[in-house]
């Protein structure tokens, strides 16, 4: 059977984010598949280390607009790890409440893609009806949409205004029984079952072995979650973890559907105990000592890591950051290899990668190692005008070479 | 402290220096020779899952933290393995470890650490970028800076 490659990007219009697929298919079967990627870069670890304690935490805010909490919680608690602060009770649930209303919209918006993709747009347009409140909740409740800038070292910035609670209440009971719907809907429905039942199938031992977390592992019933595993806000919490045993997109969606149930259980949970828990949300921190921490949280898609080292002044000496997408892209290699093309695309997409979170560590500055450039629009339109020149010339590009055998 | 990890010290006493205990994290240093003997004790026998490592730039070369994550009780062991500033070179530990692979490829790409053994060690975040030659590091703090266009 005749061989050929198939490139996919960097900017396709099923990707939402620019990347480079470079996939190798014989007939219909997909034999080989490789990824470029270097599309984005905007250098947050570097920018970092220029900035203060307090306002790297609004930086790293801005890695991911969608999961846009999940960093800050993780920076915060990296912090917190270096020093040992206690953070108050009433901080916590205000920060379970934050983090939980944000997987709910996050992953109501990959159920939304995952739709489109495969070509069931009603799917698609019901999930971001029911993304719609959510997100004005968390307008009334921070005042901003998507980037809620709640975080501080050692509780959270606002206090929650507990007039709120009885308006906050409809909007989860819809969610629930808005996703026991989908649920059922995925269960029965015949179109939906047979288009992802076993499709792009990720083993156990292939998820174990790629280092995968979060739903992609959990999906493949590898038994992890860090909000069980590290404890410290969701000790006050009761929740269960779900852990599905296929492994393939059907098991994933469908344990995003019932997360999101969790969920909406863990914010009911924070909003009984609002009214019961006064007093102080922040226990303000002054200062930073000497010395290292590791921080992390279950974001919506995994587990976001970051490490902070300090030399006892007011910035960090250094920042490693690392989202989730960036251990569960990898695994690609063993969920996508062997499949057709046609369901490449959603297998890819059943991770729910985040490409800008993947990349985000690259180091721009001026001649003279003086200050940090800004020309990153520039950079990105250099590099699409040598794309396009080396298309013309001699030169070769990553598309070129998928040409060239 | 559990017993697996008490287990785990108590075997590798010999080759770790600098220990440092805090709640749920341990740090220590290890030699470059014994990296993929400990990797596997770690990722092999105790089921732990590597999280990621952190390249740092110090002032007597570069070191390189890797973050294995016993998900069982929440914690983290930190071997740390350091090398010198010219010729950078570790063990790789992707052969063992498939997640390893590209954690590697990044930290060659960032930092130009060379890592002994790796499948398919080519640049991740800077690979065919105009901007970025092929012995230019951007997180080192002395850049072979390709020339700016």
């Amino acid at each position: 059977m005749s061989k050929c490659r198939i490139p996919l990007g960097p900017f396709h219009p099923l990707l939402e984010e620019a990347e480079f697929f470079d996939i190798k298919v014989e007939g219909e079967k997909v034999i080989d598949i490789e990824m470029e990627t270097g599309w984005m870069h905007r250098g947050h670890e570097k920018i970092s280390e220029t900035k203060s304690f307090t306002q790297s935490i609004y930086l790293v805010e801005r890695i991911c607009g969608i999961c846009s909490t999940s960093h800050p919680f993780a920076a915060a608690h990296a912090m917190e790890d270096i020093n040992n602060v206690e953070i108050p009770e009433r901080g916590q649930y205000i920060r379970i409440f934050i983090g939980e209303m944000e997987r709910i919209h996050s992953h109501l918006l990959w159920l939304g893609l995952a739709g489109h993709f495969i070509g069931y747009d009603t799917l698609w347009m019901w999930t971001w009806k029911y993304r719609e409140p959510v997100l004005q909740i968390f307008e009334k409740v921070s005042g901003n949409r998507n980037h809620y800038a709640m975080f501080r070292v050692g509780g959270v910035g606002r206090d929650f205004d507990n007039a709120l609670i009885p308006e906050i209440h409809p909007v989860l009971d819809m969610l629930e029984k808005k996703m026991l719907m989908i649920a059922g809907a995925a269960e029965d429905d015949p179109v939906l079952r047979s288009r992802l039942k076993g499709v792009g199938v990720l083993t156990k031992e292939d998820a174990i072995n790629y280092c995968a977390n979060g739903p992609t592992a959990r999906a493949s019933g590898v038994d992890i979650d860090v909000r069980r595993d590290d404890g410290l806000e969701y000790d006050l919490i009761n929740f269960d973890v779900i852990v599905l045993p296929n492994g393939d997109v059907y098991d994933k969606l469908v344990l995003r559907v019932l997360e999101i149930i969790e969920s909406v259980k863990i914010a009911r949970q924070c909003l009984d105990a609002f009214p019961k828990v006064g007093g102080e949300y922040l226990n303000k921190v002054k200062h930073i000592s000497p010395g290292e921490g590791i921080g992390r949280y279950e974001a919506p898609r995994g587990e976001v890591f970051h490490y902070i080292r300090s030399d006892g002044s007011n910035r960090p000496l250094r920042h490693k950051v690392r989202a989730p997408s960036f251990s569960n892209i990898p695994t690609y290699k063993a969920s996508c290899v062997g499949i057709p093309l046609a369901d490449a695309l959603i297998t890819l997409a059943s991770v729910d990668p985040c490409y800008c979170c993947t990349e985000r560590s690259i180091r721009v500055i001026d001649k003279n190692n003086q200050r940090l450039q800004h020309n990153l629009l520039t950079m990105s339109r250099d590099k699409t005008a040598a794309l396009k020149k080396t298309i013309a010339g001699n030169e070769k590009t990553p598309i070129d070479r998928v040409f060239e055998d | 402290m559990s017993d697996k990890g008490t287990e785990f010290f108590e075997k590798f006493k010999d080759k770790m220096t600098k220990v440092i205990h805090k709640p749920r994290r341990h740090y220590f240093n290890i030699k470059n020779e014994d990296l993929i003997e400990i990797a596997d004790y770690l990722f092999n026998t105790m089921g732990c899952r590597l999280s990621i490592c952190t390249a740092t730039e110090v002032y007597d070369g570069l070191e390189v933290l890797y973050h294995f994550s016993d998900d069982s009780t929440g914690t983290y062991y930190n071997p740390r393995v350091k090398t010198g500033l010219t010729n950078p070179e570790i063990n790789s530990i992707a052969p063992m470890i498939n997640g390893a692979n590209w954690i590697e490829r990044e930290m060659y790409d960032l930092f130009g650490i060379k890592f002994k053994g790796h499948p398919d060690l080519k640049k991740l975040l800077t690979y065919n970028s105009p901007h970025f030659g092929e012995d230019d590091h951007p997180m080192r703090f002395k850049r072979n800076r390709t020339q700016e266009k």
